[in-house]
């Protein structure tokens, strides 16, 4: 049987876009091999790192686990789409506060982990609600981390609610 | 030269984060080059096997297929120390890794497919799995290769010993022996491995963008096998995404890879998906030891037999090496009067084994700490006492002839019992269901390198440019651990300019000079001393001028804020100024100088007797657990770590060292094995392979001690895999304190626990 | 992995594409956790996934509360159930069941009907939809809908009861309004504290009176049989007991009465053996 190719329409890091794909591929695909995007990271390819989370509509998921053909008309926000221009102030929050308090090491489960964190900070501020320490470690309970131990990035999202 | 210090000693992000929080960098499946192909390796679907034929004609019809290697296509050397390893497999297969033939292709999809078209007959044959069948007479011999010095099917063997084992025992009030076994752990690197090889015809040179940790030896390596001059193949870093030890061997992906590429004529890259990673790469040996350890009635241990069979797998790596580290902690850990020491290497048609953080160190210390409890319970003794009374000190001659020129073992003991002390008042009450206990772990390790290759040096380069900035070329490889910011800190410190002033180039073998690699927490130690070694060739362009600028003398200069400041007058001079002038007025010279740093460490002689190291590390943790009786799980609630670090360069690195190393042994300890039956892999993915999660991490009390330790950068010493070692054998303890059975295996899972009560009851 | 997709938008569209897939190789896909998982691991030929991902009829993704039941369309997430209030507070197993599902990832997409239509015993929230006896709603392609008792949906390990046109549509869970009180809740164990599936797990929803008597008890084990079970002599060995009255003897029998329905088999993850102990300790420690 021929697949069908599908056109979707997508917003990714602020750019609209619109893409021919192949109805089976999957969303860490079209980011990574499709639109060079190489920040998403693949560690498992099964749902059980997190090195490849991406913000739909501002929720954290899977790129690994999600069909390409479900971004249409939505919004996809990657690590990439995080920096700012700002030459002076490049980061958001969330990446200073991962620089600033030691949460990389090697560096290949920060962007999921940042994405994930990212989630879960917009998630609070919306419900002006101030996380403990336990409430941290279950927001980043699906991004594994072989190098820091955790500490440290549970330390750099702490930060990011300090004096609220 | 006691100056306050203004860099070193302070927290300071790493200066590669910024690139990797914005997914900037580049790793080894990031790496595009123009016509690249990708390429995929056919490994064997039985364990042993005859290879009867390989029929790769129906994968060579498949469209977007370029290339095709079995092992008949090429001309090669064996890879490994032991030269024992063929890349590509020849008339058999001896376990389920093996390599038989590889596809270049436009896609990985077609490359993948290809795989499936290629047809192996085999003639599927028993193997031998279990290390002590396999020193049986009746046993086949297992790798063709083995060079028999002993047993056939003994890769490589060890013996230690020292003191009068016969009077030491003839002292001991107490004596036990236990037999300890200790599983297969994987690395688990969040990034899988990747190469990519370019291979250019027109000039004969082959460049890899490799996540190898030791690039000079696997330049060597690499040239080896391929029967290149190692000249002629450029190995380029990529970023790392996680080592721990993974990366010191080379692999037969590596060649394969370039093979391909040589023979396609166009670049190809190879990387493995989560479940080949699971089964390709290396573990941790597993082992069984034997340990008869001895005690006089006051508690001052009087000796240790140590007897030890580690499976190998198949081939040999550098990990059969372990028994050079494991036989410090048997001989030094702890004052040891007597001490003999017995560990073989064996062949299996077990997947082979590979170095791995702490080196056979957590499986030796995992034995001497058990036996130490066993020991103090004889007694009626305190566990901490005893520890505490056998401490290694400062000055101390071991019997192996390691020297402690610095020695933190008693403070570190000290440190976390106080600490223990405390959180275990905070949360006191035992219930019914749960059960709390505590355990105690020291370590000894080296910290100043390990003279196990006939350099341990390092080389560096450096250049300042007009403008004041300065590029530090060095040797030494960054694989997350921080190394490249430490050193970034020195040049900052000794040269008074900012770190963003501050470039490390250090992922290129055409230009960077040599280093043996990272491996026994060496870096921040060899490359630390051989920049700091550089800096002084620096200064003597520097000082002249500045001196000369600021009509003073040399010594009375100090670099601070981007200047050179002559302390009598309080004038200064900006450093790009005295750069410029070197430069353009005179003497017309360029800011650049090498240097090479060679530890002063022995080589250990044939006896392994010798200071091998720079420096040592010495560490003490305390750990708290809770073990629920119902389920059997194993709660960590505190781990207290106190380690003598030498000197702490930068809190912030060391804390995610320590963190992690103790998170990483909590795994060891507790969830993670590598499960292999008859050869085969049962728990291939992070499904089953459990890793510490975020919901699983302790609290970590960690408390620095600084030893100063002359030999080291500022004194300090190496710290990268303490941390993981005694963890398991903390942990162990205090299980068995908890709820009061033996623990001598790992890992400890709630299976075992709650079967461990069930036979107690 | 290579299949066609066809997302339907509409209960018409549906049911179009159902009848056009009559007879060929075609499966539904909600959150597509479990589907894709299997999909490379054993590639299908020929397939075509019907995407659940764009459908618009509220009945298959809205939480209704109605008078004497919650309604949960199939397409809810594990997420959407750990936010709603009345679940939280009504019916802890589920909540807790939703809230102990994979990671955070996961559970954004994970859907309810998913877990349902995988059928594997060790679904978390399958199990609590057991203890709580739900109804599944069953639609199928001409239109016609179906009601059958949870514990006759699932029919066999990763089977149900759904026909090749029949696609399930809800879960209706019985809530009890009379302000009775609820014990309720879900235990998963496992070797981790995260991104666990369950060695074993129980779920449990017992509601009592004013008076302290047992009105209702449902309880439901995972990943030791073949396929999800409701243990009913444990659940009638309750009612009509004094709650506070249960003491140590009661509930190993409690226990043992659950121990009956367990079959558990051995695997790399833990021996039968083990799974019995700890169904023994983790069953009598609702009580303690
Ligand atoms: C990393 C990871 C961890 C996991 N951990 C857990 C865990 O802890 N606990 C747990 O219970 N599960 C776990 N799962 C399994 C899975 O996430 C859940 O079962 C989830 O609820 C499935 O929902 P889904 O929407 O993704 O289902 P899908 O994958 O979309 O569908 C699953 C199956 O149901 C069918 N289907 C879906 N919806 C319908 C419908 N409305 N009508 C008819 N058929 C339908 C599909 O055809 C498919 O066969 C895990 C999965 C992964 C990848
Ligand atoms: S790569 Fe997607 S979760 Fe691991
Ligand atoms: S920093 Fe290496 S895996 Fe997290």
């Amino acid at each position: 049987m021929p697949t069908d190719t599908h056109k979707i329409t997508f917003t990714i890091n602020g750019r609209k876009m619109e893409r021919t794909i192949s109805p089976s591929l999957l969303l860490i695909d079209l980011i990574r091999e499709e639109l060079s995007l190489k920040g998403t990271k693949p560690g498992c390819l099964e749902g059980e790192c997190g090195a490849c989370t991406v913000l739909i509509n501002g929720d954290a998921i899977s790129s690994c686990l999600y069909l390409a053909v479900n971004v249409n008309g939505k919004e996809i926000t990657t690590i990439e789409g995080l920096s700012t221009d700002d030459r002076n102030a490049p980061f958001d929050p969330v990446q200073e506060a991962m620089i600033q308090h030691g949460g990389v090491q090697c560096g290949y489960c920060t962007p999921g982990m940042v994405m994930s964190i990212k989630a879960f900070q917009e998630h609070c501020e919306a419900n002006r609600f101030v996380p403990g320490r336990e409430e941290i470690k279950k927001a980043i309970e699906g991004n594994l981390c072989r190098c820091t131990g955790y500490t440290k990035i549970i330390d750099a999202v702490e930060s990011l609610f300090e004096g609220e | 030269m006691q100056k306050e210090l203004k860099v070193i000693g302070k927290p300071m992000p790493k200066l590669d984060a910024g690139i990797k929080v914005s997914g900037k960098a580049v790793y080894g499946q990031d790496v595009v080059l123009p016509d690249m192909l990708y390429g995929a390796i056919l490994r064997t679907e039985y364990p042993v096997a005859e290879l009867v034929s390989i029929d790769t004609s129906k994968a060579e019809q498949l469209a977007g297929v370029v290339s095709i290697i079995t092992a008949d296509d090429v001309d090669v050397n064996n890879i490994s120390y032991r030269r024992d390893h063929p890349a590509l497999k020849k008339g058999r297969v001896n376990c389920i890794r093996d390599e038989i033939a590889a596809v270049a292709a436009e896609t990985p999809a077609i490359a993948r497919e290809a795989l499936k078209l290629i047809e192996v007959k085999y003639n599927v044959q028993e193997g031998v799995f279990d290390p002590f069948e396999a020193l049986k007479d009746d046993a086949p011999q297992i790798n063709e290769f083995s060079s028999h010095e002993k047993n056939k099917n003994i890769s490589h063997p060890f013996h230690y010993e020292h003191g009068d084992l016969q009077q030491q025992k003839d002292k001991s009030a107490h004596i036990v022996t236990s037999r300890y076994f200790l599983p297969r752990m994987t690395h688990a690197c969040l990034a899988p491995c990747a190469i990519t090889a370019d291979y250019s015809n027109i000039d004969n040179r082959l460049t890899l963008y490799s996540v190898t940790q030791v690039p000079f030896l696997y330049q060597r390596d690499m040239a080896h096998v391929l029967k290149m001059e190692p000249s002629r193949i450029r190995v380029i870093q990529t970023v790392i995404g996680g080592g721990f030890g993974s990366k010191l061997d080379m692999y037969p992906y590596e060649p394969i890879c370039a093979l391909l590429a040589m023979k396609s004529g166009r670049p190809v890259q190879i990387t493995f998906d989560r479940e080949e990673e699971f089964i390709a790469s290396p573990t941790r040996q597993k082992m069984v030891i034997d340990l008869t350890s001895g005690v006089d009635e006051k508690g001052k241990f009087t000796f240790r037999v140590a007897k030890i069979i580690m499976d190998n797998g198949a081939y040999t790596s550098w990990g059969a090496t372990t028994p050079f580290v494991m036989m410090q902690t048997f001989s030094s850990m702890y004052q040891m009067p007597a001490c003999v020491f017995d560990a073989d290497a064996v062949y299996t048609n077990n997947v082979y084994a590979g170095s791995f953080r702490g080196y056979g160190n957590p499986q030796a210390t995992f034995a001497v700490e058990r036996n130490i409890d066993l020991l103090a319970e004889k007694l009626g003794m305190d566990k901490a006492e005893i520890r505490l009374l056998n401490a290694n000190f400062r000055g101390e001659f071991t019997g192996q002839e390691l020297e402690f020129n610095t020695c933190g073992h008693k403070d570190a003991l000290e440190m976390v019992i106080d600490g223990v002390g405390k959180t275990r008042k905070e949360n006191d009450k035992d219930q019914k269901r749960y059960k709390k206990g505590i355990g105690f772990a020291s370590m000894l390790h080296v910290g100043g390198g390990a003279k196990i290759y006939p350099s341990d040096g390092c080389g560096t380069i450096l250049k300042m440019d007009d403008y004041g900035y300065l590029t530090i070329i060095t040797g030494s490889s960054e694989i997350g651990q921080g190394s490249e910011t430490v050193l970034g800190m020195m040049a900052a410190e000794e040269l008074g300019i900012g770190i963003e002033k501050i470039r490390v180039i250090n992922t290129d073998t055409d230009i960077k000079p040599w280093d043996v690699g990272v491996h026994a927490s060496r870096t921040s130690f060899v490359a630390g001393n051989s920049l700091l070694g550089a800096i002084k060739e620096l200064k003597t362009k520097l000082s002249p001028k500045a001196a000369e600028m600021l009509k003073t003398d040399e010594d009375d200069l100090e670099y601070d804020g981007g200047t050179v400041k002559s302390i009598k007058t309080g004038e200064s001079i900006k450093i790009d100024k005295v750069a410029r002038q070197i430069h353009f007025k005179g003497p017309n010279d360029l800011l650049t100088v090498s240097h090479y740093y060679e530890p002063g460490s022995k080589f250990a002689d044939k006896n392994f007797k010798g200071n091998i190291s720079g420096a040592y590390a010495f560490a003490a943790q305390a750990i708290e657990v809770e073990v629920d009786t119902y389920t059997g799980n194993v709660r960590v609630l505190n781990i207290h770590m106190a380690q003598d670090v030498g000197k702490v360069l930068n809190p912030l690195g060391l804390g995610g060292q320590i963190e992690g190393g103790v998170v990483m042994g909590m795994g060891y300890a507790l969830t993670e094995e590598l499960k292999v039956d008859n050869g085969y892999i049962l728990n291939p993915s992070f499904h089953e392979y459990k890793l510490p999660t975020a919901c699983d991490i302790p609290e970590i009390h960690f408390y620095p001690i600084e030893t100063i330790d002359e030999a080291g950068p500022y004194g300090a010493k190496g710290v990268g895999e303490a941390p993981l070692i005694p963890t398991a054998a903390a942990i162990a303890n205090a299980v068995s304190n908890a709820i009061g059975v033996e623990i001598d295996s790992l890992p400890i899972t709630p299976e075992k626990v709650l079967q461990a009560l069930s036979n107690k009851s | 992995m290579n299949f066609n997709v066809a997302s339907p938008e509409t209960n018409e569209e549906l049911f179009e594409v159902i009848a056009a897939n009559q007879g060929r190789n075609f499966r539904f896909g909600a959150g597509c956790t479990d589907l894709l998982i299997e999909l490379k691991k054993q590639p299908e030929k020929d397939l075509t996934v019907i995407n659940l991902g764009y459908l618009n009829d509220p009945q298959f993704n809205s939480i209704e509360n109605n008078d004497g039941s919650v309604r949960i369309g199939a397409l809810v997430t594990a997420n959407r159930i750990t936010s709603d209030l009345t679940i939280q507070e009504r019916l802890p197993v589920l909540y807790e069941a939703a809230n102990q599902l994979a990671s955070g990832q996961i559970r954004q997409v994970a859907t309810i009907g998913g877990n349902l239509c995988t059928a594997s015993p060790a679904g978390d929230m399958a199990c609590a939809l057991v203890a709580l006896k739900a109804e599944c709603e069953i639609l199928s392609a001409n239109g016609k809908v179906r009601v059958v008792p949870i514990e006759d949906f699932f029919t066999g390990v990763r089977k149900t009861d759904l026909k090749e046109n029949e696609i399930l549509r809800s879960v209706q869970i019985p809530v009890n309004n009379s302000g009775e009180k609820v014990h309720s809740g879900f235990i998963k164990v496992g070797v981790r504290r995260s991104m666990e599936c369950s060695v074993v797990s129980l779920a449990y929803h017992i509601q009592i009176t004013a008076d302290d008597i047992i009105t209702l008890a449902g309880i439901a084990i995972g990943s030791v049989a073949p396929t999800i079970k409701f243990a009913s002599s444990a659940c009638e060995y309750l009612t009509g007991k004094r709650f506070s009255e249960i003491g140590s003897s009661e509930s190993e029998e409690f226990a043992t009465k659950i121990l009956e329905y367990a079959s558990p088999i051995s695997d790399i993850r833990a021996s039968a053996w083990y799974r019995e102990e700890v169904l023994f300790n983790i069953s009598k420690s609702i009580f303690e």
